[in-house]
């Protein structure tokens, strides 16, 4: 699950199983303890400590390349509950899951207040949610 | 007013890691005193877990060849010694015969041909080469002083068959 999270934002196959292989490489004694603590989602924990490191992969994307550059690397393409969110909810939640934003960060870049983006990102859970038994996947 | 709480959003940036260290801590305070919290939050990450199982993609087998290896590696480091592999500061290479930092570095037998020995023993050296020069003095002396002896000894024998003549 893991690899195809880190796919869905690097887009290329060989440099996401870099990233995978650096983050299980990398885990240190704190976070191995956080992540197996009773109560917590290890696949969630392991998927946070992704994310920051993925924080620089779209930092170095955004530096780099221009403004149209930079939508096409960053797009999350061809994931259905993505596609059934409105324009507004797949920059809040892309910004959030898969690019490492904070919702402070969001609401600064889209001038919005803090309270409509977590609103944005509920709506996207919410989507989520209701169609989750249409995409084949059982729980 | 617990639903309130649910309904702001703030177990969804929770869940993706965009929340504040504050509202990390009121978040995991507020599950174990309320349940419906808790609850909510397991739905959530039940449904972070379906978001990923939807585009979820095999590693290939090599990946965790490569994963294993480097576990391998630190597990074998953590069994021994691990302050070894740990890095010291340049001047630890000058007490290298300090035992503690023997293990950091291997041992390679030197190419060079001089030896090393205590300075008072120079001048024991020198001493004996003098007593040397001594005794091949004395030794020189007397073998002369002799070899004389023997021709005087001689020249008294030629004489005196001469005088029995």
């Amino acid at each position: 699950m893991l690899l195809g999270y880190i796919i869905e934002v690097v887009k290329e196959i060989a440099v996401a199983e870099q990233y995978l292989t650096e983050v299980f490489n990398e885990l240190q004694n704190k976070d191995i303890e956080e992540i197996l603590a009773p109560g917590s989602n290890a696949f969630l924990g392991l998927q946070q400590l992704t994310r920051k490191k993925l924080s620089s992969f779209i930092s170095s994307i955004e530096s780099r390349a221009d403004g149209v550059e930079i939508s096409t690397k960053k797009a999350i393409q061809g994931n259905k509950f993505i596609d059934l969110m409105d324009n507004e909810q797949q920059v809040v939640f892309c910004g959030v899951h898969y690019h490492g934003k904070t919702t402070a960060n969001l609401a600064s870049e889209l001038n919005k207040p803090e309270d409509a983006i977590r609103k944005l990102l509920r709506e996207s859970f919410i989507i989520i949610r209701k169609n989750r038994n249409d995409t084949g996947i059982h729980q | 007013m617990i639903q309130e709480y649910i309904n702001s959003g703030i177990l969804e940036a929770y869940v993706t890691g965009s929340a504040s260290e504050e509202e990390v801590q009121e978040l995991l305070h507020m599950k174990t005193i309320h349940p419906a919290v808790n609850h909510a939050l397991e739905d959530l990450e039940k449904d972070m877990e379906r978001l990923a199982q939807s585009m979820a993609v095999t590693p290939p087998a090599r990946t965790w060849g490569k994963i294993s290896d480097s576990i391998d590696e630190l597990v074998l480091r953590h069994e021994t010694n691990p302050e070894q592999f740990t890095e010291r500061k340049e001047t630890d290479y000058q007490d290298f015969d300090k035992r503690d930092n023997r293990s950091q570095y291997i041992e390679v037998e030197s190419e060079n041909n001089y030896m090393k020995v205590q300075k008072t023993w120079k001048w024991v050296f020198a001493a004996v080469f003098i007593l040397g020069k001594i005794f091949l003095g004395c030794a020189i002396y007397f073998y002369l002083e002799n070899r004389q002896a023997q021709q005087q000894l001689n020249e008294l024998k030629t004489e005196l068959r001469q005088l029995k003549k």
